[in-house]
């Protein structure tokens, strides 16, 4: 049965679960009620991307973020993907790598580039990033049997980091 | 009355509200196209919940904490908590860019602080626990990034962010998680909306042509294909999306990139409508002219797409009646909030739209007409 929105006749299809003085209360409203409410939502956009990793849909088994919920808020991996908040910031480890795959989606990258509070640079994702496209570029050289291109490519590769080549493509599972 | 050139209707409202001096009406760089340009760093401090998981009291203290951090910051900051203002008030800072929408509705405890000339702003739980924003008229990403970044780096001094190496500043949506950094550039492109002669329906090619190069650069463009944003005087936002993996000084020379592009476009067209019609621009900004001088109600969408074309009139120079200054403080003294808090008192649709004309010709000094 389709759950109904807590102030109106509509279906329900924000579910809430508050702690609010050591009790759970929960609540269910329609779009327009919620927004009525001021409870964040995700845009269109965001939620399409939410949906698209709802636990156990990749290839990979997403389990442990499927049923993790972080011990310090509460927020649960399902409760994030339907409100596109986090609960704090411990959830960035909790939710582990169905968080990483969908920052990918969103960024197409999921390693930071910029300034630190102290004032260092942290560079990993920019170079992370371009060793991606040069490889994306070499596959499709390869491809199109451009030799002298890939050979180009595959030194410019070498270059941004040498010694560790295959480093790149496992980043994602952290 | 005449406000055109006053830096605001209200240096210092009624009831204590400060407001900051209007520095839209100011003219920056490249002002015939750029109206302003904006910059903001999503921040979270650590030890807090984030918004969404607040526990009893914790909103109340994580804003006691950070408006006396802003202030010894930015001792020549004023603070404003939300609750303590008005409603109307509280639209009045939403219309002068000070605060979001989310930011005016809210429940939470929360808040705004400003630097006296506007051009720097922060919100206190807002979606994230700061959200620290810089402005300027005209396009000037250097002016916002030095500034936005200054603070920044001051408040980090102060106080534990939420960040790493790996995900960089942690956000409360994952599409601001890393730089936390959104710049975005407002632009006035009357010639490229302005559809060819006898054209009334058809695509807009120059501006599909804008949209496809701004995906590519990973930036977008809001108000293009909204009906809404059509109607509002042809204003348009270009700004970054990616925060991950992609620096900020890449972000920011994308951004340039693109709005130079854009900007060239504009002129060209305009040069274009001069050369091919001149008689057509000519009718469109006087047309704009005798409605904004004789009106008797003006919606505030009326008004402010009649504004844009005096703005383009004025920065073709084939207008002399008024100048851009005017125009812009117009453009945001015209809002509703302002109106009413001009009006001291809510005031009905009908009423909104009355004093807006009136203001309009007694800005426009065609009072007794």
């Amino acid at each position: 049965m389709v759950q109904s929105c807590d102030r109106c006749e509509s279906p329900a299809t924000v579910h809430l679960t508050e702690i609010r003085n050591g009790e759970k209360a929960e609540s269910h409203l329609c779009e327009e009620c919620a927004r009525a409410l001021h409870v964040p939502q995700p845009s269109k956009e965001l939620q399409k991307l939410l949906e698209s990793f709802s636990p156990g849909s990749g290839k990979q088994s997403s389990k442990p973020s499927a049923t993790a919920t972080c011990p310090d808020c509460g927020m649960s991996y399902a409760e994030f993907r339907q409100t596109g908040r986090f609960g704090c910031a411990k959830d960035y480890e909790i939710f582990g790598a169905d968080l990483v795959k969908l920052l990918e989606k969103i960024h197409r990258s999921s390693t930071y580039t910029g300034k630190s509070p102290s004032g260092d640079r942290v560079e990993q994702g920019e170079l992370i990033d371009a060793m991606r496209r040069a490889r994306r570029r070499l596959e499709s050289a390869i491809e199109a049997e451009d030799y002298e291109e890939a050979a180009r490519l595959r030194d410019e590769i070498r270059r941004m980091n040498p010694g560790a080549e295959g480093d790149a493509s496992q980043e994602g599972g952290a | 009355m005449s406000f055109g050139d006053q830096a605001s209707l209200f240096p210092d409202g009624p009831n204590g509200l400060h407001l900051p001096e209007l520095w839209l009406q100011q003219e920056g760089p490249e002002a015939d196209v750029v109206v302003s340009t904006r910059m903001r760093l999503a921040r979270n401090v650590e030890g807090f919940h984030f918004k969404s998981r607040f526990k009893e009291g914790e909103s109340e203290r994580l804003e006691a904490y950070l408006r006396e951090v802003l202030l010894e910051a930015e001792p020549r900051f004023r603070y404003h908590s939300m609750p303590a203002l008005s409603s109307t008030e509280r639209e009045v800072m939403f219309e002068r860019h000070l605060v979001s929408r989310e930011h005016v509705g809210d429940e939470q405890p929360r808040g705004v602080a400003f630097a006296p000339d506007g051009r720097t702003s922060v919100m206190v739980n807002e979606e994230d626990h700061l959200r620290i924003q810089a402005f300027a008229p005209g396009f000037d990403l250097e002016s916002v990034d030095q500034r936005v970044n200054a603070l920044d780096d001051d408040v980090a001094g102060r106080v534990r962010y939420c960040f790493d190496a790996r995900f960089g500043y942690r956000t409360s949506c994952p599409t601001n998680t890393g730089t936390g950094l959104r710049t975005s550039v407002m632009m006035h492109l009357p010639a490229l909306a302005l559809r060819p002669a006898g054209n009334t329906k058809g695509r807009d090619r120059d501006l599909v042509r804008m949209r496809n190069a701004a995906e590519e650069l990973g930036l977008t463009v809001r108000g293009l294909f909204g009906e809404s944003s059509r109607a509002e005087g042809d204003f348009f936002q270009i700004s970054n999306q990616v925060t991950l993996g992609r620096s900020p000084a890449q972000t920011l020379q994308d951004v340039r990139e693109l709005v130079k592009l854009v900007v060239e476009w504009e002129r060209s067209n305009r040069e274009a409508h001069l050369r091919d019609d001149p008689g057509r621009l000519d009718d469109h900004v006087w047309r704009a002219w005798g409605l904004l001088t004789h009106a008797r109600r003006l919606s505030s969408s009326e008004a402010l797409s009649h504004l844009s074309a005096l703005r383009l009139g004025a920065q073709l120079d084939i207008f002399h009646e008024v100048r851009t200054p005017v125009i812009q403080s117009l453009m945001v003294n015209l809002r509703p909030a302002h109106l009413q808090l001009r009006a001291e008192r809510e005031l009905e649709p009908d009423e909104r739209d009355e004093l807006r004309a009136r203001l309009i010709r007694d800005a426009l000094g065609s009072s007794t007409r």
